[in-house]
């Protein structure tokens, strides 16, 4: 080995795996011969022990805990974001879900009620299209229904009796149980209920609310304003 | 010994990222010091140091994934990135601060050396160790590198070559040229005549 060869490689034979045991042998016998390569040895030997001194100085040391500390609180402050975050977005899709299923529902139920005031509406023009029919289904809608409303159109028949004119012959009381008829007559068949007719206008058609008793027979009489 | 602390960095590194801050503290304890001895010999400032070291582990808190286990071991994973933020700080600003902590009144508080027999070895070795750490400091970046791993760090030409991300011939050819540096340097400061060869 020679003295450049030696500074090169030489020097640190020792530690050097890469070197082969031959390369390291011939550095070592080059280094027994050559008292300027000796010397460098020396000196780079020296070198190495300054500096494993340093070494030790530093050995010991280590981070201070003031960087564990904020590490930690990083740490933490990181994770406990990540869960706020996460728990965050989990709320919201849930808050999403609900107000869709509280939209759809509403949706849905205003839909059904739309529907039914429409068929209403449909079925109130059909009835009012045949009035008696109405007036049948209305009587009949509210007696089912409200059991008040009867008592209160017996009422109204009783106010409506009081204009009803007694045929000769008939009691109040008989006229309790008896139906209001309206019918188109000539005036002159009042006469035939035992009621004055005047002459003149005798032959006259007018219509006449008649109180039919149980018996088939007229109770009372009136003559509806027109 | 707690099992945990048998457990391999790159499991406890896979609980940490889950957040189990045990497990993190576990790794930067592990690591901590080897990262903080290179920081400070290479910027030759503590605080410069801290803030190395505390950026490495954010590093690894903020983005675990970036660690590949298939690729080395997790301390050289950390040595690359102390690496980079090592070079990044060399690289914005100039030598500042000794490696000595200081105390409030600008003294140095000291290493207390086991074996410093007598108050004048003590300081004598003091100073040889200041003279060794101001040379080292005064190196060239790549010089220093390769004199902190081979020689502080006490790595293998193998293992600083692929920590400095070289290879071996060049590790050893800025080693050789480092400490030729540093020997040239420590003689001309305790007076002794350089040698023609030491620098060469």
């Amino acid at each position: 080995m020679k003295c450049e060869e030696f500074e090169s490689i030489g020097l640190d034979a020792g530690r050097d795996s890469s070197l082969s045991e031959a390369e390291g042998t011939a550095a070592r016998e080059h280094a027994a011969t050559c008292s300027h390569c000796a010397a460098l040895q020396d000196s780079w030997d020296a070198a190495g022990v300054e500096l494993r001194a340093f070494a030790e100085d530093t050995a010991m040391a280590q981070a201070p805990a003031r960087v564990e500390m904020r590490l930690r609180q990083e740490f933490r402050t990181r994770h406990v974001s990540m869960k706020v975050r996460r728990t965050a977005v989990i709320a919201g899709w849930a808050l999403a879900t609900a107000a869709v299923l509280v939209g759809a529902v509403s949706w849905v139920n205003w839909r059904g009620i739309n529907s039914g005031a429409a068929a209403k509406q449909s079925k109130t023009s059909q009835v009012g299209a045949n009035p008696a029919a109405n007036n049948a289904d209305v009587a009949n809608n509210n007696a089912a229904a409200q059991p008040d409303s009867a008592e209160s159109e017996t009422l109204l028949a009783d106010n409506e009796l009081s204009d009803f004119t007694l045929l000769p012959g008939t009691s109040p009381a008989d006229t309790l149980d008896a139906a209001i008829l309206r019918v188109r007559m000539q005036r002159s068949s009042l006469g035939a209920l035992g009621l004055p007719v005047n002459e003149e206008r005798a032959s006259e058609w007018i219509q006449v609310d008649l109180l039919v008793g149980n018996d088939g027979l007229p109770q009372a009489v009136r003559l509806p304003q027109e | 010994m707690r099992i945990a602390e048998l457990e391999r960095d790159d499991v406890l590194l896979r609980r940490a990222a889950k957040g189990d801050e045990e497990a993190f503290l576990l790794i930067y304890r592990r690591h901590q010091a080897a990262m903080y001895r290179f920081a400070l010999r290479m910027t030759g400032n503590t605080w410069a140091a801290e803030e190395i070291v505390q950026d490495v582990f954010m590093t690894l808190m903020r983005d675990p994934k970036k660690y590949d286990p298939s690729r080395g071991a997790l301390g050289a994973f950390l040595y690359g990135v102390a690496r980079n933020r090592v070079m990044k700080h060399l690289e914005r600003l100039p030598r500042e601060v000794a490696l000595e902590e200081k105390n409030e009144d600008g003294t140095g508080s000291g290493v207390v050396l086991q074996d410093a027999s007598t108050p004048a070895s003590w300081l004598e070795k003091r100073e040889r160790v200041r003279q060794v750490r101001d040379a080292v400091q005064e190196l060239p970046v790549e010089f220093r590198e390769a004199v902190v791993l081979c020689e502080l760090e006490e790595l293998s030409y193998e293992e600083a070559a692929q920590m400095a991300g070289c290879p071996i011939g060049t590790i050893r050819s800025r080693l050789h040229r480092g400490k030729a540096l540093l020997m040239a340097k420590l003689e001309m400061l305790r007076g002794v005549p350089r040698r023609a060869s030491a620098a060469r």
